[in-house]
């Protein structure tokens, strides 16, 4: 334990709010898809990975900007998103009790495939501003993590303009409100539980595309990553998006604070923690509803 | 004739007399120890059932308690000189003992959000033991001497005869626990949880209590099951050990041979962790052995939502009734 000094820390607090906007991007999805169907994907995390892999290919083969793919791997994200609730997820009696256990099976079944397709090695997307650095005033920010937050507070915010602004978007927040009376006003749940997947695998793709640019990841990393995200939404309260940004944004903080006050190796705790403490005493987390009586 | 091959007596006969001749009849020391593996995940998966099969409680985190009987058996062998065989049923207490308050803190939340804390409980227990390398030795992990007894090591033909019996006793005491719990007023009660907690709890059942030791007796034998193992491989460390991989697979065992049986966890185990063996021996160095465990437990799910002994009962009960039917007509 040591305390940093003040410039330290307001360096430090500058990398955490950076990431913090990354992981509320990543973790938009999986609280808008648990809003909608009450579906705990835990699945969330093989598709950052997937996202981050197919970022990789393309910029092996191609050199395709990390950023501009995301153009072409959202797209596949979202068709895959759609298949497995309409294929998957809703041919089960009881998804509510019985989805963390199918999406869990689906994140192993995953892994397995993208380990055994592009192997163990650690990758990361190496573009060649990947380690320019950007000086304001006397603060050194990397510009990947900048590029990241930018993409990631952009791509929120046509999430946003998609929620208010148009009729899917109307459908799925009349779903997340009241999914009985949403359907008797004539909302095809079935059709927007399959877009909603589709959109929310479809953010984990833009996320992944970035974790592939700012964090080196192999299949296995997806453990790793699905327990952010869970963090992530549990601690912001599942279901809402607005707590999740908040959520993100303080553990994103809290992370880098004990990467420096503590150790590096410690840091990973700080989700963990918050995790088992919020579910327990505070299920509701910052801006959702109770979760654990529902379940 | 029939009936004696219907009656459940003779087959608990049949197998027990297989499991006890087993090491002296099969001298391949690759069978002996895909039988010991097998044994130890029907042991595992039957005290998760306890829980998670007659409670209803899906926990993924019950490899925390398997991996810190690993490492608590471990710690005393290496500098106390306590024997495993002897240590992993008293120190196994000491995982109930941790078991009991996590249960009590963590069994307050339920369904999904249940089985997101008890996967956190792992990453956390492993982090612990990969910071804390004073003790555990970190990521490095612990090794033990080989395995031997009163200064005098096993030879290597020899050394997984005792391991087959200790995990043979193990298995035995962890049905017989099983079984005890699903005929007692105990069982009735958890069972009553998982069809309907609020009912349960209205009708007088301290559910909180009955989740609780639930908990921590099925912790006892993942404790136990760990010390065992650790003594077996001479060798563990905080990635292998504290797995939710490990999680998973006690409960696709479960699920696939029958949740909240008694013999279902048994049967599961006997088809899958051979199939496991056989399907790493066949793919080696690849991850294809996950995307089959996921397949799996995806098709149990989907299709067999019952698992396979429920599914069996059931459709003898079916055609009694039919052919009832046709008697009385």
């Amino acid at each position: 334990m040591s305390i940093p000094s003040s410039h330290l820390l307001i360096q430090t607090i500058i990398l955490g709010l950076l990431v913090g906007g990354v992981y509320a991007l990543m973790s938009s999805g999986l609280t808008l898809i648990f809003g909608v169907m009450r579906v705990i994907n835990v699945a969330h995390g093989a598709f950052l990975i997937l996202g981050a892999y197919l970022t990789y290919w393309l910029f092996q083969l191609t050199g395709l900007d990390p950023i501009l793919s995301i153009v072409l791997t959202a797209p596949v994200l979202f068709l895959i998103g759609w298949g497995v609730q309409r294929y998957v997820l809703s041919r089960l009696e009881n998804p509510e009790k019985s989805s963390v256990l199918v999406t869990f099976a689906l994140a192993i079944t995953m892994e397995g495939l993208m380990g055994t397709f592009w192997k163990t090695t650690m990758r990361s997307v190496k573009a060649e501003y990947a380690s320019e650095v950007i000086k304001f005033m006397t603060y050194r920010i990397p510009l990947t993590r900048l590029i990241g937050f930018g993409a990631a507070l952009l791509v929120l915010l046509i999430l946003y303009l998609i929620l208010q602004h148009t009729n899917l978007g109307r459908a799925i927040r009349a779903t997340i409100q009241n999914p009985s009376a949403a359907e008797l006003v004539g909302v095809n749940i079935q059709v927007v539980s399959a877009m909603t997947f589709g959109i929310g695998i479809a953010t984990a793709a833009v996320g992944g595309s970035l974790l592939s640019m700012i964090y080196s990841f192999n299949a296995s990393s997806q453990t790793d990553w699905i327990t952010r995200v869970l963090s992530v939404i549990v601690l912001g309260g599942m279901g809402s998006l607005p707590g999740a940004f908040i959520a993100a944004i303080i553990l994103g903080v809290m992370e880098q604070l004990t990467a420096v006050t503590v150790t590096l190796y410690w840091s990973p705790i700080v989700f963990y923690l918050f995790l088992f403490l919020t579910l327990i005493f505070r299920p509701q987390g910052l801006m959702g509803e109770i979760v654990r009586e529902k379940a | 004739m029939k009936r004696i091959l219907f009656s459940s007596r003779f087959w608990l006969v049949m197998v027990s007399i297989v499991l006890l001749a087993y090491p002296i009849a099969q001298h391949s020391q690759y069978y002996q120890h895909v039988m010991i593996m097998t044994m130890m995940a029907a042991v595992l998966s039957s005290s998760w059932n306890i829980l998670g099969g007659y409670a209803g409680y899906t926990s993924l985190g019950h490899a925390a308690f398997f991996g810190l009987g690993g490492y608590l058996v471990a710690l005393a062998h290496n500098h106390y000189g306590w024997h495993p065989f002897v240590s992993a049923w008293f120190l196994a207490i000491i995982v109930m003992g941790v078991a009991l308050i996590l249960g009590w803190i963590s069994l307050r939340t339920q369904g999904s959000a249940f089985v997101v804390v008890t996967i956190a409980m792992v990453f956390i227990f492993r982090l612990v033991a990969l910071n804390l390398p004073n003790i555990t030795n970190g990521a490095r992990g612990l090794t033990q001497p080989r395995p031997g007894w009163g200064g005098v090591q096993w030879s290597p033909e020899f050394i997984m005869v005792p391991f087959h019996y200790i995990m043979l006793a193990l298995l035995c005491l962890t049905i017989f626990v099983s079984w005890r719990i699903r005929q007692s007023k105990f069982g009735l009660g958890l069972i009553a949880i998982r069809e309907d907690e609020g009912k349960a709890e209205a009708v007088g059942i301290n559910t909180m209590l009955y989740k609780v030791l639930a908990f921590g007796i099925s912790a006892y034998f993942m404790g136990v099951a760990g010390g065992i193992y650790s003594y077996f491989f001479t060798y563990i460390d905080p990635q292998f050990i504290f797995n939710v991989f490990t999680g998973v697979t006690m409960v696709l065992i479960a699920l696939l041979g029958g949740r909240g049986t008694l013999w279902g966890p048994v049967l599961g185990a006997f088809i899958m962790e051979p199939l496991g063996n056989w399907l790493v021996g066949a793919f080696g160095g690849t991850q294809i052995h996950l995307t089959i465990f996921g397949g799996i437990l995806l098709g149990v799910m989907l299709f067999m939502p019952l698992g396979i002994l429920p599914t069996i009962t059931n459709e003898i009960k079916r055609r009694a009734k039919v052919r009832a039917v046709q008697v009385q007509s």
